[in-house]
C-alpha cells in the first residue's frame, strides 16, 4: 500500500515535471537565437534572396519564424512585413477552418460521415456528400480552381469577386455533380467554403472560431474575412501573424493538445495527417489529407518533398504562405511570401531549414 | 473566304453563348479585385500606400483606385467596372459592397 502511494507520488512527479520542461507561448513566445552557421546563412541565401524593384521575380520572403520544442529559434521579417503584421494566409485558411472544426467534433458536434445538408440547407441538391467528403475536396462537384491561366472560367475568381461573393458557399452549391461524392480528389475552395457553411449550422454563432480555437491559444489579433452573407470566407481570407500562425503549428504538432488540455481530439489529427487514399496528384505537389497537406508518397511515387521527412505536413497558400509541421524535429517552420512566379520551392526551404535547425546534412 | 469567316463567327458566337455568364462576369473581377484586396492591403495588414498599391497592380491597368480613408472605403474602376470594398472592424477585415 504505501509503496503503490509511493510509486504514484513518484510518476506524478515525473509527469509534472515532463509537462514543466514543456516550452508554449504563454503569454508569448520564448526565444533562443540560433547560432549564425555556414547552414543558416544557406537557408537565408535561398529565402531572402536581393529583391529587385520593379519586377515580382523569384523568391520573395516576407516572414521566416521557426519553432524548436515550443521555442522560437530563428525570425526574420523584410518590411513592411512586421512581427505585428497580420498577414494574408490565403488557403493556410483552408486547414485552420480544420481546426476550428475539429474543436467542434470533439464537443460532439457532427460526425464525419453526416450530410453536409443536415447542416447547410442548399447542399440538399448533393444529399449524398458527406463532411468527410469535403475534408478531402472530394465533394465530387464540378470546380474550376486555377485562376492565373484560366481566369475567365476559374470558379475561385467568380465566388471570391464576382458571381459568388454575395453567398459563397450557395455559389459552390451551385455547381453540378461531376463525380460521385468521396471518388476522387478535385482541389476546390468552393468545397472549403462549403465546410465553412457548415460549421456556421453547426454552432450558431459568428465568433466560434474566436471562441473555439483563438482565444485557447492566446491568439488576439485575428481577422477572418466574411462574405457579404456573413459566413467566413474558409479558403482564402484569413489574416494572422507569423507567431500567431505558429501557435496553430504547435498545436498540432503536439497532437492536438494545449498545455496539457486536449483542444483537438488526438483522432481528430490522424485524421487530418491521413492521406486521403483516392488521391492522384500531380509529381511534386503535396499529398491531400483531411483538409492538411502530406509529404506522404502515394500509389508508388516519391514523397512530394523528398529531403523532408515523410511524416511532415503543412497548410498551404497562394503566393508561397506556408505553415510546416516536422514532429520528428520539433519544428514548426511559418513561411510568408509574396511569390508571384512558380520559382519558389517547398523542399528546398524544408531542406535548408533541416540542415540550420535539426542538424541535418542537405 | 467569306464562309471561313462565317464558320469563325459561329463557332465564336457559339462559345460566348456556352461562356455567357463568366463572359458578363469577367470585366468586374479586375475593378472587385483591386478594391477588395487594396483595402485588406491597407486596413487590415496596415501596409503603407505606395505598397499596396504595388501589391494589386495586375497587367491591365485601373483607370482609378481612390481610398477614403476616414470612411475605410475603397473604390476602384477598370474595364469599365467600378466596385467598393469597405473595413468592416478588425476581426471581420474588409468586404466588397454590393
Amino acid at each position: 500500500m504505501g509503496k503503490a502511494a509511493l510509486l504514484i507520488i513518484a510518476l506524478s512527479v515525473l509527469a509534472w515535471e515532463g509537462r514543466a520542461a514543456e516550452h508554449w507561448p504563454d503569454p508569448d513566445w520564448a526565444s533562443t537565437s540560433a547560432p549564425i552557421s555556414p547552414a543558416l546563412q544557406a537557408l537565408e541565401a535561398y529565402a531572402f534572396a536581393p529583391r529587385d524593384g520593379h519586377g515580382r521575380e523569384g523568391v520573395r520572403t516576407d516572414a521566416l519564424l521557426v519553432i524548436h520544442d515550443g521555442r522560437i529559434v530563428y525570425e526574420r521579417y523584410v518590411a513592411p512585413t512586421s512581427a505585428q503584421t497580420r498577414h494574408l494566409t490565403w488557403s493556410i485558411s483552408k486547414s485552420v477552418l480544420a481546426t476550428v472544426l475539429g474543436v467542434a467534433y470533439g464537443q460532439g458536434r457532427f460526425n464525419l460521415q453526416d450530410p453536409v445538408a443536415r447542416y447547410y440547407a442548399p447542399m440538399q441538391a448533393h444529399p449524398m456528400v458527406r463532411i468527410e467528403d469535403l475534408l478531402h475536396w472530394a465533394s465530387g462537384l464540378e470546380w474550376q480552381e486555377d485562376y492565373e491561366y484560366a481566369p475567365l472560367n476559374s470558379s475561385v475568381v467568380a465566388m471570391l469577386y464576382t458571381r459568388g461573393r454575395a453567398d459563397m458557399a450557395a455559389y459552390a452549391a451551385s455547381g453540378a455533380r461531376a463525380v460521385a461524392p468521396g471518388e476522387r480528389f478535385l482541389y476546390s475552395s468552393g468545397d472549403s467554403n462549403l465546410l465553412a457553411a457548415a460549421l456556421r449550422g453547426m454552432v450558431g454563432s459568428d465568433d466560434y472560431a474566436w471562441q473555439a480555437l483563438f482565444q485557447p491559444l492566446g491568439i488576439t489579433q485575428a481577422t477572418w474575412e466574411r462574405d457579404a452573407r456573413g459566413t467566413l470566407v474558409g479558403s482564402s481570407y484569413l489574416y494572422l501573424s507569423a507567431r500567431d500562425l505558429a501557435r496553430i503549428g504547435l498545436l498540432m504538432l503536439r497532437d492536438g493538445r494545449w498545455q496539457g488540455q486536449p483542444l483537438l481530439p488526438p483522432e481528430w489529427v490522424a485524421f487530418n495527417r491521413q492521406p486521403f487514399t483516392t488521391a492522384s496528384t500531380a509529381p511534386g505537389e503535396a499529398t491531400p489529407g483531411g483538409h492538411w497537406w502530406l509529404n506522404a508518397a502515394v500509389a508508388g511515387r516519391t514523397r512530394p518533398w523528398p529531403d523532408a521527412p515523410a511524416e511532415t505536413f503543412a497548410a498551404l497558400g497562394h503566393w508561397g504562405q506556408a505553415l510546416y509541421v516536422l514532429p520528428a524535429q520539433k519544428l514548426v517552420i511559418v513561411r510568408y511570401a509574396d511569390d508571384r512566379d512558380g520559382r519558389y520551392q517547398h523542399n528546398e526551404l524544408l531542406k535548408r531549414a533541416l540542415a540550420a535547425f535539426a542538424g541535418e546534412q542537405p | 473566304m467569306k464562309r471561313g469567316f462565317l464558320a469563325l463567327l459561329i463557332i465564336a458566337c457559339t462559345w460566348a453563348g456556352w461562356h455567357r455568364e463568366a463572359l458578363l462576369a469577367f470585366p468586374g473581377v479586375l475593378s472587385a479585385y483591386s478594391a477588395k484586396e487594396y483595402c485588406s492591403c491597407r486596413y487590415v495588414m496596415a501596409f503603407p500606400v505606395e505598397y499596396c498599391r504595388a501589391y494589386v497592380q495586375q497587367y491591365l491597368p485601373l483607370s482609378t483606385l481612390r481610398d477614403e480613408p476616414s470612411l475605410h472605403l475603397v473604390s476602384a474602376t477598370g474595364l469599365g467596372r467600378s466596385n467598393r470594398a469597405a473595413w468592416q472592424g478588425p476581426r471581420e477585415g474588409c468586404r466588397l459592397l454590393p
